[in-house]
């Protein structure tokens, strides 16, 4: 957060109108927090939540979002898209593939620009790409200020998870430019898991957390271990073959060739055609995410020859199938990066545009055992919509933080974050399940045991624990002649495997006995960490006095 | 479990051993818990301390 020191036009925390920006490469969203502290996305004028991160230039007129998008099929070399990751990237180090369509950037001293004719007359002009950020940017804080009648002035805006400093120096130096102060740069999983946990019916818990980002051009994967509430990243993983582009040319590919089949030309291969062909390819992905049928038709797609045609779910997962199982090795991959097991996941978070698509949730959910949470919107009916998580997260992260003096912010960012020390085994008390491991100390967990019926003096063993996943092979059931028919499809002839996760218990760290305990009654033991791993324990019956209290040292 | 016959600890309590393992991690500085976390880290107060106020 080196970047954020000293901003710009210096609002005073009583002056700061903030809201939470998503800034993806393919869209963009804003998001405000209202009065009672709940998050929206907001439309632009549009009408969109999902910004299209596009600008273009017509007779020196800037369009973005939606109408700059349009650009791309007569106007393409004076707009610009996919810039995001070229922010703070030397020409070298990026990946120019999606900008063959649109202008192309090109090597200017140490960044990326892009020769683009912004003005009525003249030559074009070279932009850079942090000059490009600024324009897009400076268009969302005034679709926020036309919102909410006041003038925006600060923002939390959320990056990746693998943003190098540089990326996110040049990030905070283009919102400055457009009159933003940067508040805070926030992980895009990290604002999903937060846009959920802010609902007021959710309860803090212990829990990991898979966040699966499905965008555009990039997919994030990554697992979060949260912990009374903080959120610790265990993993991540970044893809740039599996996204929603790809899912895109499945459907090109599709109508390309039957539009070959008829007219015997391919619309891939003029430039026009083919902007056509993945506009309306986008389009038609997005309408089997809602119905199980879409029509997919272009105007003059090729040598002034319409097209239509529709296509239903089935066919389109199957022809998708490829892209589709990327996404689950994805996930799987990064489950067992953070050392865990499917069966240790408890919540599985699908953020970005592309998990819109219900075979995703789906796949998601076979691979995950019953009791994992998929959320996404075709498998739980009060799912937050993908798109808008992560711009949720960040307005009300910005809600939290914009009564802070930004040297607050910047000085409770790095030290404290840092200096955390994660409990590596879990402790518990013995025969209920423990504590869950990574948390981070200082912790306090506070759990209730049923005293023994006939009451009378108990001992409360506190000990470490890890837990592991138990495989056991199960015999196929004996079936009889008669059920043999009706019973085929399920049962196989291998002996199905069961796996389930089972706690081990470690080394015991102290004993403790509270006496005389009623009938029926409840101890409540409270175990706390401190900073340097010294614990200390309490131990009382549940309406009682007094207790037991000990502190084991620091090791 | 029931207190076994005989069993006694100074104060009823017996420390046995202390935490083993722990790794340096990073937390995410996002969220309302975080900030209490980050509030009591600057001004070195515990649970305790902190519910008080």
């Amino acid at each position: 957060m080196s970047a954020e020191e000293a901003p710009a036009q210096g609002a005073t925390p009583g002056e700061r109108v903030a809201i939470g920006i998503s800034f993806g490469n393919s869209n963009s969203s804003i998001a405000v927090t209202s009065f009672d502290d709940k998050a929206e996305v907001i439309a632009n004028e549009d009408g969109d939540r999902q910004i299209p991160t596009i600008i273009s230039y017509v007779d020196g007129e800037e369009y973005n979002g939606q109408q700059a998008k349009q650009q791309l099929i007569r106007n393409y070399k004076n707009t610009v898209a996919y810039f995001r990751d070229y922010l703070g990237q030397d020409f070298k180090s990026i990946d120019p593939t999606h900008s063959h369509a649109s202008a192309h950037p090109q090597e200017h001293d140490s960044t990326v620009a892009f020769t683009i004719q912004d003005k009525e007359e003249g030559e074009p002009s070279t932009v850079t790409v942090s000059e490009i950020a600024t324009r897009h940017l400076r268009r969302l804080k005034q679709s926020a200020s036309d919102y909410t009648g006041k003038q925006v002035n600060s923002a939390v805006i959320t990056i990746p998870t693998n943003f190098s400093e540089k990326q996110k120096a040049a990030l905070t130096k283009a919102a400055t430019h457009a009159g933003l102060e940067v508040l805070q740069l926030i992980h895009e999983p990290v604002a999903a898991l937060l846009a959920y946990d802010a609902r007021p019916e959710s309860k803090v818990a212990d829990k990991n957390v898979v966040v699966a980002d499905l965008g555009g051009t990039r997919s994030d994967v990554a697992v979060i271990a949260s912990r009374g509430g903080i959120y610790t990243i265990l993993a991540t993983a970044h893809d740039y073959e599996y996204a929603g582009v790809h899912l895109d040319k499945v459907l090109q590919d599709h109508f390309a060739k039957d539009f070959i089949k008829w007219h015997g030309t391919d619309p891939r291969e003029d430039q026009r055609s083919m902007a056509k062909l993945k506009l309306e390819s986008e389009a038609t992905k997005k309408a089997l995410s809602i119905g199980t049928n879409a029509n997919f038709s272009v105007e003059s797609l090729a040598e002034g020859a319409d097209y239509a045609s529709t296509i239903n779910r089935l066919r389109y997962e199957t022809i998708a199938r490829k892209v589709l199982d990327g996404f689950n090795r994805l996930i799987e991959g990064v489950v067992k990066k953070a050392g865990l097991d499917v069966l240790e996941i408890d919540e599985v978070i699908l953020s970005g545009g592309t998990s819109h698509t219900p075979k995703i949730a789906k796949n998601f959910a076979a691979i995950f055992p019953e009791s994992t949470n998929i959320l996404a919107p075709s498998t739980t009916p009060t799912a937050i919509n993908p798109s808008e998580l992560q711009a949720r997260g960040a307005a009300l992260q910005a809600s939290l933080i914009q009564e802070y003096e930004s040297e607050d912010i910047d000085q409770s960012t790095h030290p404290a974050v840092t200096t955390v020390k994660h409990l590596t085994n879990a402790v518990g008390v013995l025969s209920i399940t423990g504590d869950e491991s990574k948390d981070c100390v200082p912790a306090r967990r506070t759990i209730h045991i049923n005293v023994p019926k006939e009451g009378g003096d108990v001992l409360v063993k506190i000990v470490e624990g890890g837990s592991h996943i138990k495989v056991t092979k199960e015999e196929p059931a004996k079936t009889n002649g008669n059920k043999d028919d009706d019973s085929d499809e399920d049962s196989d002839d291998e002996p199905e495997e069961r796996r389930e996760k089972i706690w081990k218990v470690g080394k015991v760290l102290a004993e403790a006995s509270v006496k005389d305990t009623k009938k029926g009654g409840k101890v409540e033991v409270m175990i706390n960490v401190a900073g340097d791993l010294a614990v200390t324990v309490t131990a009382r019956e549940v309406g009682a006095k007094g207790g037991v209290r000990g502190t084991l040292s620091a090791p | 479990p029931v207190l076994p016959e005989g069993w006694s600890g100074e104060k009823d309590f017996k420390a046995i051993g202390s935490i083993s393992a722990a790794t340096q991690r990073t937390i995410e500085p996002v969220g309302p818990h975080f900030l209490a976390h980050a509030r009591r880290a600057r001004h070195k107060r515990t649970f305790s301390e902190d519910d008080r106020i």
